[in-house]
C-alpha cells in the first residue's frame, strides 16, 4: 500500500446507504436445513390439529399453512439472492413461533377477532396470518436493505424526541381498553406505539451509552459512600425513571414499564460493568413502585392478585387461576393441539387467551416439554442477538444489538412469568406468539435490524478522529 | 387406547420431538459458533514486533500483542510503554476496526510514520508496515495462531 | 469493541453476565412451569372449580353414592338440555351425602369425593394417563357405611328439635347414621330450577339448616364428659377403680370447696353417707368425685388422653369435622387451664369444654372397642369401569389398656342398668341387651335449657354400636336424649324398636 493510499483524512461518516447493492447470490444452507425442520413440525402439528378435531388425519387449514410457508421459503430465496453474511438462525426461530401461533389461532375460536379489510371480514386465525406474513416481509426487508446504521446512531436525540412525542401523543389522545390507555386510532388503523417505543428506545440508549460509555465508568460524583456518574450524565437516566413511572401512571401499562426499566438497566450494565449503577437504579425503581403501589389501587390490585389470586377468584384473580388450571391440565405432554381447553359458555376458559395468555393455551396442550421448548427458543434468540452484539465492530452496533435482544428477551419474560404467576401479571405480549399487527410488526422489525447488524462483510465504521472523546481520554491518561 | 387414539398421541407426541429436533440444532449451531469465535482471537488480533530501537527500551526483538485500541508513548499508563526522548507521552493510538488497522497521531512533538510517511491525523495500515515512534521502529504482523 | 485502558471494561465480560442472568430467569420460569403442571397438576386439575371438571359435571352423569345395603342415595336425572342434575330420595341425608349444584357448589360427601364422583380417579398417576384413553371420565360409584333406615329413624326421633344423633360400629369406625336436625331438602338445591330460590331460603333460615350439627356443632358436653375424665384418670395410673376421695362422703351435703368455688351434686339423699368409687360416682353422675379425680389426674394428663381420642384438632374423617376442646387453653397450669377451678368444672363437662357430637361419640366407641379407637368413616369402597377398590378400618391407636376400658364398661354399663343409674338414663336400656351408657345435662350458664346428652353402646359384653345423642337445650339427658339413644339402638341390634 503506498503512503498516498494509505493517507486517509478522517471523514466523519460513511457514504450514503446503497439500499440495492450488486445482487450477488450466496447459499445460506443452515437456514434452508432449519426451516425445513420447521416446515416438518408445523406440518405435522397441522395434522395434529386437524385429526383433533375432525377425526381425520389431514392438515388443519392446508391453505393458510400453505400461504406462511410459501412466504418463508420467499423471505429465505430473498435473502439468498441479496447475499449478505447475516445470520442464519434467526429467521428460523422467528418462523417457528410465528408457525406455533398460527396453529394456535386457527385452534381457538374464529370469532375472538373480526376485522373488515376492504368489504370482507376475517376471523382470528386469518388476520394474524395477515400480520404474520408482514412481519416476514418486515424482517426479510429490513435484514437486506439495510447497510449502514448512520441514520439510526447521528440521529438518537431526534429518535429519542420522536419517541417521546408518539408517547405523550398517546398519552394525550389513546383510547381506553381495559383500564389502558395503549391504543392509538388514527382513521381506520390502530396500533399500540409502546410496541415502535421499545425499538426508538433502544436506538437512544445504544447511542447514548455507547457515546458517554468511558465517561460513565471512569468519572465519578461522590455522593457520601456512593460513587455516582457525572451529574449532567445521570439526567437522563433520571429521565427514564421518570418516564417509565409516567407510563404506568397515565397508560396503566405496568408492563412496558418493566419492560423499559429492564432494558435500560440491563443495557446500562452492559456498556458500563458498574454493578452500582444497576443496584441503584433498582432502588428507585422499587421505591417507585412502592409508592405507585400506595397511591394506585389499581397497582395494589394486581400485586395483591399475584401474591394470591384464590383470594379474589370470580374477580380479579379469575384469569390468573384459569392459566394456572390450564397448565394443570397440561400436564407434561399436554392435551394435545386442539384437545384442551374446555370451553365454558362456549368461550375459551381463559379470558384474553389470544393476547395476554398464548403460553398458558400452549401450557395446556403442548404440556410442559411444549412450554420448555418454546422458552428455549426465545432464549435462542436472546443468544443470538448478544452474540451478534459481542462481534459487533463497534460500541455502538454491539449496544444496539444486544439492545434489540433484550428487548425481545425481556418482554418474553415479563408475559410468560405473568402466565405462571413469577410476576405479576401485566399487559405485554409474547414476542411472535401473542395476537397483534402492532406486536408482530415491530418485533419483526427489531429481528430485521439484528440481522441487518449481523452481516460478516459489512462496512467498518468511521474510524476515530482526533477529536474523538477517547483520544482526548488517552491524552488525559487512565483515571 | 382404540387405534385411532394411539395414532393421534404419536402424532402429538412427533409433533413435540420436531420441536426439539428443531432446537437441538439450533443449540448445536450456536454451540459451533461460539466455539469458532473463541478459537479466533478477537481481543489479540495482531502484534507489534519491535524492529529497532536505540535507546534499547523496548527491546529489539519484543513482540507486543495488540489489543483492539492500543495506546502508544512515554507516558507509563500507555499499553506499550516507550523510553524515548522523541516519544511524547501519549504520542499515537492504534485501533483495530473491521478487519483493519489505523494509527492515529495523538498530536505528538516529532510525529509519527508508517513506512516512512508521516501520519497526518489517522492512517491506516496492514501487516507487514512499519512503523516509527519516536526512534524506535515496530512491524506489524499477525499474531501466531 | 473497547479494549481495557485504565479501569474500563471491554463489553464481553458483561454482556456474558446479562446473559447468564437471563438464561437464569428463563430457566426459573421452567421450573414454575414444571411446578403449576406436574406438581400443582393432579390437585389443580381435579379441583371442582377446574374448567374440564365443570365441563364434564354438565355432560358425564356422576357416581352414585349408595348406603351399606345398596339403596341409593344420590343419583343423576336429565334436565331438557340433556345435562345432568342430582336427585336425592330423602331430606335425612342432606348433611351427610350434601349437595352438588351447578351454581352452589358441592357440600357433604358429594364435595370430598368430588374427583371420584365426577371421574377424576383421584390417583395422580391414573388420572396424568387418563387423557391417553378415549373416555377420560371414569365416575365411580361410592358405597357409604349408612344404613338408610337408620338414618331416617334417627331423624324422625330427634323430631322437630335441632339436635344430632351420631351412631358407629366401634369394631370398624364405619358410621351408621349421622342425622343432624334440623335438615334440608338437598334435591331442591341440586335441581336447576328451584335452586336459588332454594338457597336464598335456606341462608336466611335462623336455625341453620345448613349446619351438619353432628360434626361441626360444638357444644358444652356436661356429664357425658366424665367419661373422658375417668379415661385420662385410669389410663395416668392416677386413680384405680377403688379410689375415693377424704372429703367423700362429707362435701356431698354441702359441697365441694375448690379454692372457693363450691361443686355441687344433686344425688346425695340416695347415695346417703356412702364414699362413691370410680362405678358408683359414674351411676349416679357424682360431680364431686369427677371434680376430685380430675385435680387428681392433673390438667396435662387430662388433655393428653383427650387429645389421643380425637380432642384438639378437626378428626379424621370423611366430612369436614370442628375441633373439640377441653380448655381453651389460654392459661398456665399444666394443659392450659387458668387454675383448679376451671380443672375441676371442666372435668364433669363444663367451663371451657366444648365437643362435637361425633367426638363423643368417639369417646363411647373407644371404651365399647376395649381401649382401641378406630378411625370413623363413611366410604367403604369405590366401583368404577375397573372394578372395586374398598376402603377398610383404620386405627387411631390405642387409648387405655383394655382392663381399664373394661372396668370404665362396667360402670357404664351401672349407669344405665344399675338401680340408681336408670333413674337418670330411663329409656337408655335396649330390650334383651346389656346396654351401657352415660347421660349428660350441660348447663349453659343460665341463658336458657340446659343441652340433653347421651352416650352409649350395646351390647356391653361385644359391642356392636356406639352411640351419641344430643338434643340442644331440652333438660335433662336421662329424659330426652337417652330415649332416643334406647330406640335407635333397639332399632339396630333387634330389627325393632
Amino acid at each position: 500500500m503506498t503512503a498516498e493510499a494509505a493517507r486517509t483524512r478522517s471523514t466523519g461518516s460513511s457514504s450514503l446507504p446503497r439500499v440495492l447493492g450488486p445482487i450477488r447470490p450466496r447459499a445460506r444452507w443452515q437456514e434452508l436445513r432449519l426451516l425445513l425442520v420447521v416446515a416438518a413440525a408445523l406440518v405435522i402439528g397441522s395434522v395434529s390439529l386437524g385429526a383433533t378435531v375432525t377425526g381425520s388425519f389431514a392438515p388443519y387449514d392446508p391453505w393458510g399453512l400453505g400461504i406462511y410457508l410459501a412466504v418463508l421459503l420467499g423471505a429465505h430465496l430473498a435473502q439468498v439472492l441479496a447475499g449478505r453474511r447475516t445470520d442464519q438462525i434467526l429467521l428460523p426461530a422467528v418462523a417457528m413461533l410465528g408457525g406455533i401461533s398460527l396453529l394456535l389461532m386457527e385452534r381457538l375460536p374464529k370469532d375472538l377477532v373480526v376485522q373488515r379489510f376492504f368489504g370482507t371480514s376475517f376471523g382470528l386465525a386469518e388476520v394474524q396470518l395477515i400480520w404474520l406474513v408482514g412481519a416476514l416481509v418486515v424482517a426479510t426487508t429490513v435484514g437486506i436493505v439495510v447497510r449502514s446504521d448512520s441514520w439510526l446512531r447521528r440521529y438518537k436525540y431526534t429518535w429519542a424526541a420522536v419517541g417521546v412525542g408518539l408517547l405523550l401523543l398517546t398519552f394525550v389522545l389513546g383510547s381506553e381498553i381495559n383500564g389502558q390507555r395503549l391504543t392509538l386510532q388514527i382513521g381506520p388503523v390502530s396500533g399500540q406505539p409502546s410496541e415502535l417505543l421499545k425499538v426508538i428506545l433502544v436506538v437512544f440508549l445504544a447511542g447514548y451509552l455507547s457515546e458517554n460509555r468511558a465517561l460513565l465508568v471512569e468519572q465519578d460524583t461522590r455522593l457520601g459512600p456512593l460513587r455516582l456518574p457525572p451529574l449532567p450524565y445521570l439526567a437522563p437516566m433520571v429521565a427514564m425513571w421518570a418516564i417509565a413511572l409516567g407510563i404506568v401512571v397515565v397508560q396503566r401499562d405496568l408492563g412496558a414499564a418493566l419492560l423499559f426499566f429492564g432494558v435500560f438497566l440491563a443495557l446500562l450494565y452492559a456498556a458500563t460493568g458498574r454493578l452500582s449503577l444497576v443496584v441503584i437504579g433498582l432502588v428507585l425503581f422499587l421505591l417507585g413502585s412502592a409508592v405507585m403501589a400506595n397511591l394506585f389501587e389499581h397497582i395494589r390490585t394486581r400485586i395483591d392478585i399475584w401474591i394470591d389470586p384464590f383470594s379474589d377468584p370470580l374477580g380479579a384473580g379469575y384469569q390468573v387461576i384459569q392459566a394456572l388450571h390450564a397448565f394443570a391440565r397440561g400436564g407434561l405432554l399436554g392435551m394435545g393441539l386442539g384437545g384442551g381447553l374446555p370451553e365454558i359458555g362456549g368461550q375459551p376458559p381463559i379470558p384474553e387467551i389470544h393476547t395476554d395468555f398464548p403460553l398458558a393455551a400452549l401450557g395446556e396442550e403442548l404440556g410442559i416439554v411444549g412450554v420448555v421448548a418454546i422458552l428455549g427458543i426465545y432464549l435462542v434468540i436472546i443468544e443470538r442477538g448478544l452474540r451478534i452484539g459481542v462481534a459487533a465492530a463497534d460500541d455502538y452496533r454491539s449496544l444496539l444489538a444486544i439492545g434489540l435482544a433484550l428487548v425481545v428477551g425481556i418482554q418474553a419474560f415479563i408475559i410468560a412469568a405473568g402466565n405462571l404467576k413469577v410476576l405479576p401479571l401485566t399487559g405485554v405480549t409474547l414476542p411472535f406468539i401473542s395476537y397483534g399487527g402492532s406486536s408482530l410488526l415491530a418485533n419483526a422489525l427489531v429481528v430485521g435490524l439484528l440481522m441487518a447488524l449481523s452481516d460478516k462483510g459489512v462496512e467498518p465504521p468511521p474510524p476515530p478522529s482526533s477529536r474523538s472523546r477517547w483520544a482526548r481520554l488517552a491524552r488525559r491518561g487512565a483515571g | 387406547m382404540d387405534g385411532f387414539t394411539l395414532v393421534l398421541w404419536g402424532v402429538r407426541i412427533l409433533f413435540l420431538a420436531l420441536l426439539y429436533l428443531f432446537l437441538a440444532r439450533v443449540v448445536r449451531a450456536l454451540l459451533r459458533d461460539l466455539r469458532a469465535a473463541a478459537r479466533e482471537p478477537a481481543d489479540r488480533p495482531g502484534r507489534l514486533v519491535v524492529i529497532e530501537s536505540p535507546g534499547g527500551e523496548p527491546a529489539v526483538g519484543r513482540s507486543f500483542g495488540l489489543d483492539v485500541i492500543t495506546p502508544l508513548g512515554r507516558d507509563v499508563n500507555n499499553a506499550i510503554v516507550i523510553e524515548d526522548p522523541f516519544a511524547s507521552a501519549e504520542h499515537a493510538v492504534l485501533t483495530y476496526r473491521g478487519r483493519s488497522w489505523y494509527l492515529e497521531d495523538l498530536d505528538s512533538t516529532n510525529g509519527s510514520y508508517i513506512n516512512g510517511q508521516p501520519v497526518d491525523g489517522v492512517a491506516a495500515l496492514t501487516y507487514g508496515d512499519e512503523v516509527q515512534v519516536g526512534q524506535v521502529r515496530f512491524r506489524l504482523e499477525r499474531t501466531r495462531a | 469493541m473497547l479494549a481495557p485502558t485504565g479501569r474500563s471494561r471491554p463489553l464481553g465480560p458483561t454482556t456474558i453476565h446479562v446473559a447468564l442472568l437471563l438464561s437464569v430467569a428463563f430457566a426459573v420460569l421452567a421450573g414454575a412451569a414444571g411446578y403449576w403442571g406436574v406438581v400443582r397438576g393432579p390437585d389443580l386439575s381435579r379441583s371442582p372449580d377446574d374448567a374440564a371438571v365443570i365441563a364434564a359435571g354438565r355432560t358425564v352423569p356422576r357416581g352414585r353414592i349408595l348406603d351399606r345395603d345398596g339403596t341409593v342415595l344420590a343419583s343423576n336425572l336429565t334436565d331438557e338440555n340433556g345435562e345432568v342434575y342430582r336427585v336425592y330420595p330423602s331430606p335425612t341425608l342432606s348433611q351427610v351425602v350434601g349437595y352438588a349444584s351447578r351454581i352452589y357448589g358441592r357440600a357433604g360427601l358429594e364435595r370430598t369425593f368430588d374427583a371420584e364422583l365426577t371421574g377424576l380417579a383421584g390417583d395422580p398417576w391414573t388420572d396424568a394417563f387418563a387423557k391417553f384413553g378415549a373416555d377420560r371420565f371414569d365416575p365411580k360409584d361410592l358405597s357409604v357405611s349408612l344404613a338408610f333406615d337408620l338414618q331416617r329413624a334417627a331423624v324422625s326421633a330427634l323430631g322437630k328439635r335441632r339436635g344430632a344423633v351420631v351412631m358407629l360400629d366401634p369394631r370398624t369406625g364405619e358410621v351408621l347414621a349421622l342425622a343432624s336436625t334440623p335438615t334440608y331438602n338437598a334435591s331442591d338445591l341440586a335441581d336447576p330450577g328451584t335452586a336459588a330460590a332454594t338457597f336464598e331460603a335456606l341462608r336466611d333460615d335462623e336455625a341453620e339448616p345448613l349446619l351438619p350439627r353432628a360434626t361441626l356443632g360444638r357444644y358444652v358436653p356436661g356429664s357425658v364428659f366424665k367419661i373422658v375424665t375417668v379415661i385420662a384418670g385410669l389410663g395416668s395410673g392416677a386413680i384405680t377403680p377403688d379410689t375415693t376421695y377424704r372429703e367423700q362422703p362429707r362435701s356431698e351435703r354441702n359441697g365441694l370447696l375448690v379454692e372457693g368455688f363450691r361443686v355441687r351434686d344433686g344425688h346425695h339423699p340416695e347415695t346417703g353417707s356412702t364414699a362413691l368409687d370410680l362405678t358408683g360416682a359414674t351411676e349416679v353422675s357424682c360431680n364431686l368425685w369427677y371434680a376430685l379425680t380430675g385435680l387428681e389426674t392433673g390438667g396435662q394428663a387430662l388433655v393428653d388422653y383427650a387429645a389421643r381420642m380425637g380432642f384438639g384438632a378437626a378428626i379424621p374423617f370423611d366430612l369436614p369435622t370442628a375441633a373439640s376442646q377441653v380448655t381453651n387453653g389460654r392459661g398456665t397450669d399444666p394443659g392450659g387451664f387458668v387454675d383448679d377451678v376451671e380443672l375441676a368444672n371442666a372435668s364433669y363437662g363444663q367451663a371451657e369444654t366444648f365437643v362435637t357430637p361425633l367426638q363423643m361419640a368417639l369417646v363411647a366407641a373407644t371404651v365399647a372397642n376395649d381401649g382401641e379407637l378406630m378411625r370413623p368413616r363413611l366410604v367403604t369402597a369405590l366401583t368404577g369401569k375397573n372394578g372395586t377398590r374398598a376402603v377398610g378400618p383404620e386405627s387411631m391407636g390405642r387409648v387405655l389398656s383394655d382392663a381399664d376400658a373394661r372396668v370404665i364398661n362396667a360402670a357404664m354399663v351401672a349407669a344405665v342398668e344399675g338401680p340408681l343409674g336408670r333413674r337418670f338414663t330411663s329409656g337408655a336400656k335396649v330390650p334383651g341387651v346389656t346396654t351401657a351408657g352415660k347421660s349428660g345435662t350441660a348447663e349453659l350458664g343460665g341463658s336458657g335449657e340446659p343441652h340433653s346428652w347421651f352416650i352409649g353402646f350395646a351390647p356391653a359384653e361385644d359391642p356392636q354400636v356406639a352411640i351419641a345423642v344430643l338434643v340442644e337445650q331440652a333438660g335433662r339427658g336421662g329424659e330426652v336424649a337417652a330415649p332416643i339413644a334406647g330406640r335407635l339402638m333397639s332399632l339396630w341390634l333387634n330389627g325393632a324398636e
